[in-house]
């Protein structure tokens, strides 16, 4: 029995080799919707295109990653899965559309059928859905090369997301997966429905590249460690700019406009952006020589101030002894990806033993 | 915004319970705070916990001076101890004050060694707040005791620029109008106390700058009749740690008391929200630090003992305390009186 799911815009079945798909949750990642209280939740299907709130910067950074594949001679495909109600879908829709973003496909959880049909589980379930949308949009097409995901740690994105990667990798077969499914009680149907999916894949690869999770909810980065380098966790889009930037996927203007925007929308300053930006590398997630010409980006845009004089000979001698590592080590730290313990992210996130 | 710079190294809960305040604050203000100290033992513990990474940034150093090190000779051995470096960043302007629970000998050097002094002080004073009766509905539960360690003896000059600094402080951050300040003596007269401490007294009361009260004697340090309580360091430090003394015997005779029998232990559960009041009262770590007051720049010394909210409430007095231009304000006020 598949998930209940309604779902727009047209994915060209044929797969395109230079081609690149950036997936993103809605919720908490794009937008800034609030459902902590009843009440909250009973005002969102009457809330209007214009009382939707965007996080600072996302508009910016899909412009920006679109912009920039196109400008790489590769075709952008943009999706949003959501597992808000397709009653909502119009102002969604329309917000998307105020706020100047192209997306080839939309989906939401039909969660009035479940409803109808007495699936009360399926309210709630977040995991069997999505992962078995995420493999299905990619079985019906494209199948891009390289994809790009974006999520929040609200509830369980960063679980589905590497899953699905390590689907997409060959990592984990239909049967692990279905015992990770079990251990997290997710319906039979949903499990069924993934399983087949998994089982459909005809190739694998390193498909997902990156994986960023928007830490609204400002949960510990170091909670996120079991999820290993290509899980990058972000306080604000500015750090997943940056990162973005130091893949190659968006360019010095569209950097610029992302810091822009936080500085224009959300009252960012010059320092909260360097520190920001610190902040990741300091995790591990961004390079020192990727923070050195970030500062100069921003400082060439008069986004922030010149570095005190011991600070950035400070950066400078860094970036020179990264450069010399460099010459024995390469690629980015995503690219020595180490396997997931599973076994041991499900007791750290949900308590449960596979 | 004011940009704190906090000694992570310092203190006996060091750098946990530092780096969990520095947590704390960036998540409840707008204060920018640059945490001093090991870069990987502070992520490590920044990582451990929710915090605003847009409001923290991280200066690495390499060492730190312990609690129990010689002072003078720690500061020489380890020119890139955490305390220093924070004292440098603010005497170069990259912060505009800093906090430290560290070495307190350490942190008055270092102050001394990086800071300027305010033109026409003698010499720095370190204060101390502590808890006493109120005696009208408003006024601050905390009183301002100086010096309590930056000095060992003063002259009568030395105190009566302690005097005119802590009032200053107190207007500032206690809010209170015209704080009223005391000479700790053992007598209320005049007359008592030796030749310093009547010409202290002398040039107290002659100040119109202050609102001199007179003496005050030991068992009216926490009555109320002084917002700010002026002695030398020596005196100073044994009446602070005094009244922390009191309050630690307090709790642990309750405690015993508790277990001696259940009459006793029926009237201490009958108390128990009194008690729990007086320790929250008497509690230092609820206090948020007093200032090393005297320099241009300033230092916000918090306990050695304390833990992360006393972290978080030391940077917001020293956010405040830049804001509210204290040390630019003790210059004017001595100046004023020169």
């Amino acid at each position: 029995m598949s998930e209940a799911r309604v779902s727009d815009g047209g994915a060209p079945a044929a797969v395109e080799q230079a081609a690149i798909t950036f997936r993103w949750d809605l919720d908490k990642t794009y937008l800034r919707t609030q459902f902590e209280s009843l009440r909250q939740m009973v005002k969102i299907p009457f809330e209007a295109a214009s009382d939707k709130v965007h996080l600072p910067g996302v508009p910016q950074v899909i412009q920006g990653l679109r912009r920039c594949a196109l400008a790489r001679a590769q075709r952008p495909f943009v999706f949003f899965l959501s597992a808000s109600p397709p009653q909502i879908g119009n102002a969604i829709r329309e917000k998307l559309e105020l706020d100047g973003i192209e997306y080839d496909g939309i989906i939401f959880k039909d969660q009035l059928r479940n409803l109808v049909r007495g699936r009360w589980r399926s309210l709630r379930e977040q995991i069997g859905y999505k992962l078995g949308e995420l493999l299905e949009s990619r079985e019906r097409g494209p199948a891009a090369p390289r994809e790009i995901l974006f999520g929040d740690d609200w509830e369980s994105d960063p679980l589905i997301y590497s899953v699905y990667a390590d689907v997409l990798a060959g990592r984990l077969d239909a049967g692990a997966v279905g015992d990770l499914l079990r251990t997290l009680e997710v319906e039979r149907g949903a499990i069924a429905r993934v399983s087949r999916a998994v089982e459909a894949l005809e190739s694998h690869s390193e498909v997902v590249q990156r994986i960023y999770i928007n830490l609204e909810k400002r949960t510990p980065p170091g909670r996120f460690h079991a999820f290993g380098p290509r899980l990058v966790p972000a306080f604000n889009y500015f750090q997943t700019g940056a990162s973005l930037f130091e893949l190659g996927l968006i360019d010095d203007a569209a950097l610029t406009t992302i810091a822009n925007a936080l500085v224009e929308e959300a009252s960012y300053s010059g320092d909260r952006l360097r520190n920001s930006l610190d902040d990741l590398v300091r995790r591990g997630h961004l390079r020192p020589s990727s923070r050195t010409r970030i500062i100069r980006i921003l400082q060439a845009a008069a986004i922030a101030g010149p570095a005190p004089h011991e600070a950035m000979l400070r950066a400078r001698l860094r970036a020179a002894f990264e450069r010399l590592q460099a010459r024995w080590r390469r690629g980015t730290p995503a690219e020595q990806l180490p396997e997931l313990d599973y076994a041991q992210i499900l007791r750290d996130w949900t308590g449960r033993e596979v | 915004m004011p940009r704190i710079a906090v000694d992570a190294m310092g203190g006996d809960f060091a750098p946990e319970e530092i780096v969990r305040g520095v947590a704390q604050a960036s998540l409840e203000s707008d204060i920018q705070m640059v945490l001093v100290g090991s870069a990987d033992k502070i992520q490590a513990l920044l990582d451990a916990g929710p915090y605003n990474p847009e409001l923290i940034s991280v200066r690495h150093c390499s060492s730190a001076i312990g609690m129990a090190e010689d002072p003078r000779e720690a500061l020489r051995a380890k020119r890139d101890a955490s305390i220093t470096v924070a004292a440098r960043m603010v005497a170069a302007g990259e912060a505009d004050a800093m906090v430290s629970a560290g070495n307190t000998g350490a942190c008055v050097l270092a102050a001394a060694k990086n800071f300027k002094l305010i033109r026409g002080v003698k010499k720095a004073a370190l204060a101390s707040v502590f808890p006493r009766q109120t005696e009208y509905p408003g006024q601050d539960t905390l009183g301002l005791l100086l010096d309590v360690g930056a000095t060992i003896r003063c002259d009568a000059i030395e105190l009566t620029q302690f005097a005119v600094m802590g009032s200053a402080y107190a207007r500032r951050i206690s809010k209170v109008a015209s704080p009223r300040v005391g000479l700790l003596n053992m007598g209320s007269e005049e007359s008592k106390g030796g030749d310093v401490l009547v010409e202290a007294h002398r040039r107290m009361k002659s100040l119109p700058a202050i609102n001199f009260v007179g003496n005050i004697e030991g068992n009216d340090v926490a009555t109320g009749k002084a917002d700010v309580i002026v002695t030398e360091g020596l005196l100073g430090n044994v009446v602070l740690k005094l009244i922390e003394g009191i309050g630690e015997i307090a709790a642990t005779l309750a405690t015993h008391a508790a277990q001696e029998n259940w009459r006793w232990r029926l009237g201490m559960a009958m108390m128990s929200s009194g008690i729990s009041r007086m320790r929250d009262l008497t509690d230092f770590r609820t206090y948020g630090g007093a200032p090393i007051l005297g320099f241009e720049s300033l230092c916000i010394k918090v306990h050695g003992r304390s833990t992360a909210p006393a972290i978080r409430n030391a940077i917001k007095v020293a956010a405040k305390a830049v804001r509210d231009r204290i040390s630019p304000e003790i210059a004017e006020t001595l100046a004023s009186i020169r």
